[in-house]
């Protein structure tokens, strides 16, 4: 079946090669850039795997994170972060808040789908 | 240092202002017997009475008690056992002993220890304050989302040659974007540090006069109408007389004129930045005094603008023209002129700048300036045709002269001058240098100047 992504990043031309990038690569790509919507569809039809930016429009990646692992319904659900290079804090929040991995901006496309579909296929497993 | 000794230092302090106990004792307003009880330490002495006592021997309170040493034994000890020092094996356990027999010493390394303590302090807020600057912080974000842009979709179109045409055509709308986004980004960074550069930066006297001179194009239009109708008469012959004699007209007849456009303009605001606008603008009209503008222009570019002929023929001396040169009003074909004058230490003490000419803010400029080679050959016009690293091109031309009185067996002191021309402007003097002359490599001056591998270098330069 196929996997699907949910990609929460609010600048559209990232989203755009990302939607590229995945879909090349066999998975469904379910892109929202605000912050609160992408919650609320995580917890209510959670995806295989969601990418989740930082600096979003009224809810924050850490803050999206922090929710979702404090419902059971999302709890295990797996997270890649895209942090901005050189914000350790940011680094360390991402990790100490639950997220599976970090990549930082600006990130490799070869290292986003790895990172991508190693989430995949753990949550398979 | 313990308080029981208080009494001792009481006893020693009275005995070396040469009073007797109880002349103390009187103007302290106790007793003899009490005083003499308190200088044997049997009796404590605090509050009021130990302040009157420190006021009748003339000292500080923290001195007669000791607490002023105590704070200086501490922090002499932390010196001692500072970990950077640790090498040095520094000998704390004769501090006492330091204060005892230099106690100036003991002060002055106990202050530059507290400055030293205070600079790291003031460079930790400064690094805290760049990095937790929220423009700086935002600046970066941005820029780092926008290269992740560029490099996502340059990658695809380099990854994947199959796109179809219309997608490939967005990945490069993308790459233009963002990039344009990019220098934008960079632009506001390059924009934000000139602020903060200009915010801190501290001007000299010389800078603020030279910003002034700058602002008018070193040209004050109404000190030259002012000081065209203005005749010496028969003003002693000599050049010295002369300039003295202008000097003085110029100060009686100009220098309301003069505290009024010092009191008009913006760039002159410290107290001794105004105090030098004024002497520099009255030597600026005394020099229009004796050169009127009318009749100098067409001379000077009649005669190529060769300032020792003109020094000859106006009987002036050639620093008075080349300053006269630098208040010529623009035009097609008119050079422009910029001078500088440098001590024998090396520093710029007065600076006609030149646009395109960048200029050593702080004291000394390139040591291979010509500018600091004359000094070698007094009265000597020396040529000098320099590139910069910018690729601008001029022309120096530098003579040292005597300055201020000398004789036989005096020392002799020089000031060097400089013009400098850009060398398209320079065509149109007698100091044209044919195409045979060899082009110098110079800089503004080490820290602001990046040229690789000078062996003159003296300072690294501050964007490496």
């Amino acid at each position: 079946m196929t996997k699907r992504v949910l990609l929460v990043e609010d600048e559209p031309n990232i989203v755009e090669s990302l939607t590229f990038l995945l879909e090349r690569s066999g998975f469904e790509v379910m892109p929202e850039g605000n912050g609160q919507v992408a919650l609320d569809r995580a917890i209510e039809d959670p995806p295989d795997v969601m990418i989740l930016d930082v600096m979003l429009p009224e809810l924050d990646g850490f803050e999206i994170l922090r929710r979702l692992r404090a419902d059971p319904r999302s709890r295990s659900l797996p997270v890649l972060m895209l942090t901005a290079k050189g914000q350790r804090e940011d680094r360390e929040t991402a990790l100490g808040g639950g997220a599976n991995l970090f990549i930082t901006k600006p990130f490799s496309n070869a290292e986003v789908i790895g990172a991508v579909s190693r989430l995949a296929g753990e949550a398979e497993e | 240092m313990p308080r029981t000794i208080l009494g001792a230092r009481i006893r020693e302090r009275r005995r070396s202002r040469g009073l007797t106990q109880a002349a103390l004792a009187r103007q302290v307003g106790i007793s003899a017997s009490y005083m003499n009880l308190i200088e044997r330490n049997k009796r404590p002495i605090a509050g009021p009475l130990l302040r009157r006592t420190a006021e009748a021997l003339a000292m500080r309170i923290d001195e007669l008690d000791g607490l002023a040493e105590r704070r200086l034994l501490e922090s002499l000890d932390e010196i001692a056992h500072m970990p950077d020092l640790a090498d040095l094996r520094v000998e704390g356990a004769s501090a006492g002993e330091l204060i005892g027999r230099y106690p100036g010493w003991a002060r002055a390394m106990a202050a530059l220890a507290r400055s030293e303590r205070q600079s790291a302090a003031a460079a930790r807020a400064m690094a805290d304050r760049i990095s937790h600057d929220p423009f700086l912080g935002e600046a970066v974000h941005r820029m780092l989302t926008r290269i992740a842009a560029v490099r996502s979709a340059a990658e695809i179109l380099v990854a994947f040659p199959d796109v179809p045409a219309d997608r490939r055509e967005r990945f490069n709308r993308i790459i233009h974007d963002e990039c344009q986004a990019l220098s934008d980004v960079g632009g506001a960074l390059a924009a934000y540090f000139d602020k903060i550069e200009e915010a801190d930066r501290t001007l000299t006297p010389i800078d603020e006069v030279e910003a002034l001179f700058e602002s008018r194009s070193n040209r004050f239009n109404e000190i030259e109408a002012a000081a065209a109708p203005i005749d010496l008469g028969p003003g002693g012959n000599l050049p010295a007389g002369r300039w003295t004699a202008a000097r003085a007209a110029a100060e009686d007849k100009l220098g309301s004129l003069i505290e009024r456009i010092v009191a008009d303009q913006d760039q002159v605001e410290s107290a001794p930045a105004r105090a030098r606008a004024r002497r520099v603008l009255l030597d600026y009209a005394a020099r229009a005094i004796l050169a009127p503008m009318r009749d100098f222009a067409p001379r000077a570019a009649a005669l190529g603008y060769d300032v020792e002929v003109l020094a000859q023929e106006l009987d002036l001396d050639v620093d008075t023209i080349c300053y006269r040169l630098t208040a010529m009003p623009g035009g097609e074909n008119v050079p422009s002129f910029g001078y500088f004058r440098a001590n024998a230490a090396g520093t710029i003490v007065e600076m006609r700048g030149l646009p395109g000419l960048m200029l050593p803010r702080y004291a000394a400029a390139c040591p291979l300036w010509v500018l600091y080679r004359a000094q070698q050959s007094p009265e000597a016009l020396m040529r000098q045709r320099v590139v910069f690293p910018s690729g601008a091109r001029f022309v120096f031309l530098a003579r040292a002269h005597q300055a201020g009185p000398s004789g036989f067996g005096k020392p002799r002191h020089y000031l060097t001058g400089m013009i400098a021309l850009s060398e398209a402007d320079a065509a149109l003097t007698v100091y044209a240098p044919d195409a045979g002359v060899p082009v110098e490599e110079v800089g503004p001056a080490c820290r602001i100047c990046p040229r690789r591998g000078c062996p003159h270098r003296v300072d690294d330069p501050l964007a490496a």
